[in-house]
């Protein structure tokens, strides 16, 4: 029960000079909470990427024609890649899990009374295995609907709710653009991509559909894609397939030795999870500068408690003559730091919490995440700070000697 | 004739001023028994304070040994000291020495924190003691609310918890008017009546008649010893 009794002896302490106690632990404070909206940051930041891979669909490659190069410059049409070389990296890519060609077009989709402005998308069944999304409701298109163009189409769940509310969109015919198909899927909720857009805000078609009925046949290239989505197997080498890729459409394309690609081949997890890492970096940057801070309110604590030691001087006599040990007198002034700091270390915490939800309500940032256990690391830190800047005031405090203590003026 | 409380041998004190060093004590004998009270006069500088200090364990004589109710003080550890300070010593001060913003009961239960006494017998103790030297009603004030007279008391209650063997006064009348001093002497006298040892240290003649006996000090030398013959009596001079 002893311990009790320090701590009240310790806050009645504090409490005699409320507004120094106060600027004291305000250094702690601005240290653990700049210390956790940083981590928060950085977590949130991380998340978001993650998430992003993951509505993505793992490991994705985009294969999309390039400008085509003639003598330096570059002229305005683009090589166009076709189904062909979908089905041909899917063959012989070692490694490759799918390759989904995809062709896309927007445009306005009716319902009854009702329109919405969408994407319109034309695909098979490849680019749901790419994109790693399931169906909520219905089915997926059948290869005769593939091979034959139907007017069938699978929605998003965004495109969903627009026009359908609560009721069963299976089987009903929506007007897309100037035709109409009839639904048969409904996708599962994917969220915002890595732009920020609504991933879920789409109708997708079966690609010769939408090749048929809105973007057009292509006389030089019929089987025309926009780009081709490639999933690799999870753990496979990403390098080793992006160069056999790279080298199979080469060959197909008679593209001579150093000759420039006509195509290109981005790795898109790569491309944010470089993204993600700069934003780490910058972050575990900040959190440093912030521990920093952390630091130097330690250091004002140490100065304060060696403050009050020699303004409590005489107490520190009076209570050596009664009785008190050096260690009674040690853990006095010792308890009195850590309270100092475990109350900033707290009152940081809660300025954090409130902090990253002010963000988190009004969209600031990235989006910021406190987990429990940087919290508590924090709290258990500063609680450390206590005790290291604290132990000197509290050793010097100990060590007077009882006379000359009782009589200091 | 029993073994002396406190039983001092040629005790000397030694302070380094700068490159000088300074004896305060130079060579004491004394013996102090159970249930005596002793003034110790002097002017300033005389080792008076000196004496207080080491016959309150504050302080660790540089030669010559001093026991305490037969335990030899330079042998022992500075916690051990601390132990007997709060075990069988009660300090009185003259600028009473009490905790700031902080209530009479909870002053007199300070040596109580550096104490094996179990908690649940503090309030009680403390209690007991206050309402001993009159104090009974005004327990949860703070010193600042409190007058100089009560002050005084509350820190005599203090000394008192641990019930010691000793209670070692060093000027308490010095801040007080003359009919305080006077209702604090008579506390004094009470307790030495109920067989309390009283060391009272003083440089005012007047008080030390209190005492049942007059140490002198002068120059660092106990130079007088006497029987106080005439002893005032603070009770009946305080009613008169």
């Amino acid at each position: 029960m002893k311990i009790v009794i320090l701590l009240k002896t310790a806050i009645t302490a504090l409490k005699v000079n409320v507004l120094r106690s106060c600027l004291t632990m305000l250094g702690i404070i601005i240290g653990v909470a700049a210390v956790i909206i940083m981590v928060a940051m950085g977590a949130g930041a991380q998340q978001k990427v993650d998430d992003q891979i993951k509505s993505l669909g793992g490991n994705v490659f985009f294969v999309t024609g390039a400008f085509r190069q003639s003598g330096g410059a570059r002229s305005a049409s683009v090589v166009k890649i076709n189904e062909d070389d979908a089905n041909l990296i899917e063959k012989q890519v070692p490694g490759v899990e799918a390759a989904a060609p995809y062709l896309s077009a927007s445009g306005q989709v009716i319902y009854g009374n009702l329109n919405w402005s969408t994407e319109i998308d034309g695909i098979d069944n490849r680019y749901f295995v790419v994109r790693n999304w399931d169906m909520a409701n219905g089915r997926e298109f059948t290869s005769a609907e593939i091979n034959r163009g139907s007017k069938v189409a699978i929605i998003g769940e965004r495109l969903r709710s627009e026009l359908f509310g609560a009721s069963d969109p299976i089987g009903q015919t929506v007007r897309v653009t100037n035709f109409n198909v009839t639904i048969i899927g409904v996708l599962a909720a994917k969220g915002q991509d890595a732009r920020g857009e609504d991933q879920d805000d789409v109708i997708f078609l079966p690609i010769k559909t939408v090749r048929n009925k809105i973007t057009g046949v292509s006389a030089t290239n019929p089987k025309s894609v926009r780009f081709i989505q490639v999933s690799a197997y999870d753990g496979e080498d990403m390098d080793y397939i992006e160069d056999e890729m790279s080298r199979l459409l080469r060959q197909r394309m008679r593209i001579p030795v150093g000759g420039d690609d006509m195509f290109r081949i981005r790795n898109v997890s790569e491309m944010i999870a470089t993204r993600a890492e700069t934003i780490q970096v910058f972050n575990t940057l900040l959190a440093w500068v912030a521990s920093v801070s952390l630091v130097v309110g330690g250091i004002g604590i140490m100065n304060i408690m060696l403050v009050s030691v020699t303004e409590r001087t005489r107490e520190i006599g009076l209570r050596m003559a009664v009785g008190a040990k050096p260690s009674d007198i040690l853990y006095q002034f010792l308890i009195e730091s850590i309270v100092l700091c475990g109350l900033g270390g707290f009152i940081g915490v809660m300025i954090a919490y409130g902090f990253v939800f002010m963000g988190n309500q009004y969209d600031i940032g990235a989006g910021g995440i406190i987990e429990t256990q940087v919290v508590l690391l924090s709290l258990g830190f500063s609680g450390l700070i206590g005790v290291f800047f604290g132990y000197y005031p509290a050793l010097k405090a100990s060590r007077l000697a009882p006379i000359d203590a009782l009589r200091y003026e | 004739m029993s073994q002396p409380l406190l039983k001092v041998r040629q005790a000397k004190k030694v302070y380094a001023m700068g490159d000088e060093q300074v004896w305060a004590l130079k060579g004491v004998d004394l013996d102090i028994h159970q249930g005596e009270f002793v003034a110790i006069m002097g002017s300033s500088g005389s080792g008076k304070s000196t004496m207080m200090n080491l016959l309150g364990c504050l302080d660790i004589a540089s030669e010559g040994s001093i026991a305490f109710a037969g335990q030899e003080l330079s042998s022992l550890s500075k916690n051990e000291l601390a132990s007997v300070r709060n075990q069988r010593i009660g300090f009185v001060f003259q600028q009473f020495n009490l905790l700031p913003r902080t209530s009479a009961l909870d002053n007199v239960t300070l040596p109580l924190l550096y104490s094996k006494v179990p908690e649940s017998d503090w309030h009680k103790r403390a209690t007991q003691c206050l309402e001993n030297v009159g104090l009974g009603s005004r327990m949860g004030h703070h010193p600042g609310q409190l007058s100089g007279g009560q002050q005084q008391r509350v820190a005599i209650a203090r000394a008192l918890i641990n019930d010691p063997l000793m209670i070692l006064a060093d000027e308490p009348t010095g801040a007080l008017d003359t009919q305080t001093g006077l209702e604090v002497m008579a506390l004094f006298q009470a307790l030495n009546q109920q067989g309390k040892t009283i060391i009272l240290v003083t440089h005012e003649p007047d008080i030390a008649q209190f005492a049942k006996r007059k140490l002198t000090f002068r120059d660092g030398e106990l130079i007088s010893d006497e029987q106080n013959s005439n002893v005032r009596q603070a009770a009946l001079e305080g009613k008169a």
